[in-house]
């Protein structure tokens, strides 16, 4: 059961790679250091998601409960 | 053969029991409904009429006995016990299941079923709830042996990976598939927060109202309206509809499509990667060089404060040399004049020439009345002395020796 081992979880990953690019949005006067963190910081979570994107494989298991009326 | 009096309650007691002779269980009486009603929401009465021979059966149950929608003129197969009422003394059937005939019946108790739902809003619009973009868990509840579950799960692993699909396996027709459907959506809303899924797929081929009818049934229709995970359901082809579908959360028109409704595919999601890299690259280039035009600006003007201070400097040293060599000119004209002057008024130029100087006491003599008779005085000439003594000033002092 591999399964509980996830190094990210996609879902917080991508949002906060969306809100990052908001950031870059928001404000009128960037500050350059933070930018380039931000940027830094972006760079890594599309690296992994990319990366989460092509290696993961789907999981079926069947439910052994009987379904009875 | 002697007679025996018995009132009317044993006498009816003796009917009822000679009525159970009767092989209920076996059989099922076909006819058409009428005089349909429900009493206090609780009794149901109904007449099963025979078209041929014009006779009536009254029928009697209660609603929670009756699992699908009845009116006037349809079609009907009952199963149940015959009885006689003690206290009206009426004749009825006690019906314990009611089944419709031909697709006609099927198709009026659909439409019925559909408006009563509808009208309680299991339907509404406003309730409908949305997915999330990227389930972990999906729960699949469909028949292993169907093309659905198939179509699903290659549809699934083409567009999405690292979901964990829990798979109940329930009958889609027959006689235990509502049942089934129902216990497995309570059993996945039973399941712990971390152990729920994100979304449940009701799914199956499709098929006429017949084979559909798990998924018009009212309990399925109420079990995932009551679902507290939204569900997505997808019956059989793009024109098939079922009650099921109508209140889900997401209506699918295939099992393929229910797929592409609850997992974004990998090159979407691939894309939108890129696109908000690309985004931010560019925003951080801009302001990269925002700073870099400041920055150029800055030096610009550092320099051309500094050019102008040299170009000061520059000319300040530049008006020096020309002034001092302009003071220098004129020094040395001044100073050529001046020598020549001092040549001019050189007294040994003018002793040279013949002429000599006369000091008496040590300062030149201008005039002779300076002088004393007899006095002595010096000479000069130009490159020697002579003593001498004065003998006679403008003709007198001592007589001229002749």
């Amino acid at each position: 059961m591999s399964v509980k081992k996830k190094p990210i979880h996609f879902t917080t990953a991508f949002e906060e790679l969306e809100q990052i690019t908001k950031w870059f949005d928001s404000e009128q006067q960037l500050d350059l250091d933070m930018g380039l963190k931000k940027f830094e910081q972006g760079l890594e979570l599309a690296d992994a998601l990319k990366k989460k994107l092509v290696e993961v494989e789907n999981k079926v298991e069947e439910i052994k409960t009987k379904f009875v009326t | 053969m002697s007679t025996q009096v018995i009132s009317v309650g044993e006498y009816l007691e003796l009917v009822n029991q000679t009525l159970k002779y009767i092989p209920s269980a076996t059989l099922q009486v076909e006819g058409e409904v009428s005089d349909y009603r429900v009493a206090q929401g609780k009794w149901v009465s109904f007449d099963l009429k025979d078209e041929t021979t014009e006779a009536v059966l009254k029928c009697f149950m209660t609603t929670w006995q009756l699992k699908t929608p009845l009116e006037d003129g349809m079609r009907v197969q009952v199963k149940g016990y015959p009885k006689v009422y003690e206290r009206f003394g009426t004749f009825k059937m006690n019906v314990q299941d009611v089944e419709l005939v031909g697709e006609g019946a099927l198709r009026r108790a659909y439409e019925l079923l559909k408006k009563k739902l509808e009208t309680e809003g299991l339907f509404d619009i406003s309730r409908k709830r949305s997915l999330t973009r990227f389930p972990q868990r999906i729960g699949l509840i469909t028949s292993r042996d169907a093309a659905a579950y198939g179509d699903f799960i290659r549809i699934l692993n083409n567009r999405w990976g690292g979901v964990h699909l829990l798979f109940a396996h329930v009958h889609v027709q027959g006689k235990e598939a509502v049942g089934e459907i129902v216990e497995a959506f309570s059993f996945f809303n039973k399941l712990s927060s971390e152990q729920r899924p994100d979304v449940l797929v009701l799914t199956r081929g499709g098929g006429g109202l017949e084979d559909l009818h798990a998924f018009n049934d009212e309990d399925v229709a109420r079990a995932i309206y009551a679902s507290v995970i939204p569900v997505v359901c997808a019956v059989g082809h793009e024109r098939d509809e079922s009650l099921a579908d109508f209140v889900a959360d997401v209506r699918a028109s295939t099992p393929s499509n229910a797929a592409e409704r609850v997992v974004p595919s990998r090159q979407d999601v691939l894309y939108e990667i890129e696109t908000l890299t690309r985004h931010m690259e560019s925003r951080l280039s801009d302001v990269i060089q925002d700073y870099s035009y400041v920055i150029e600006r800055a030096t610009q003007l550092i320099g051309f404060i500094l050019e102008q201070q040299k170009q000061r400097l520059l000319r300040a040293t530049e008006g020096i040399l020309f002034a001092t060599q302009q003071w220098f000119m004129r020094m040395k004209t001044k100073r050529e004049a001046y020598e020549r002057i001092l040549r001019q008024v050189d007294p040994k130029r003018v002793l040279s020439r013949g002429y000599s100087l006369v000091f008496s006491h040590g300062t030149v003599v201008k005039e002779a009345t300076q002088l004393e008779v007899g006095g002595e005085i010096t000479v000069q000439f130009a490159s020697s002395l002579a003593e001498a003594r004065v003998l006679r000033i403008n003709g007198k002092g001592q007589q001229k020796l002749v």
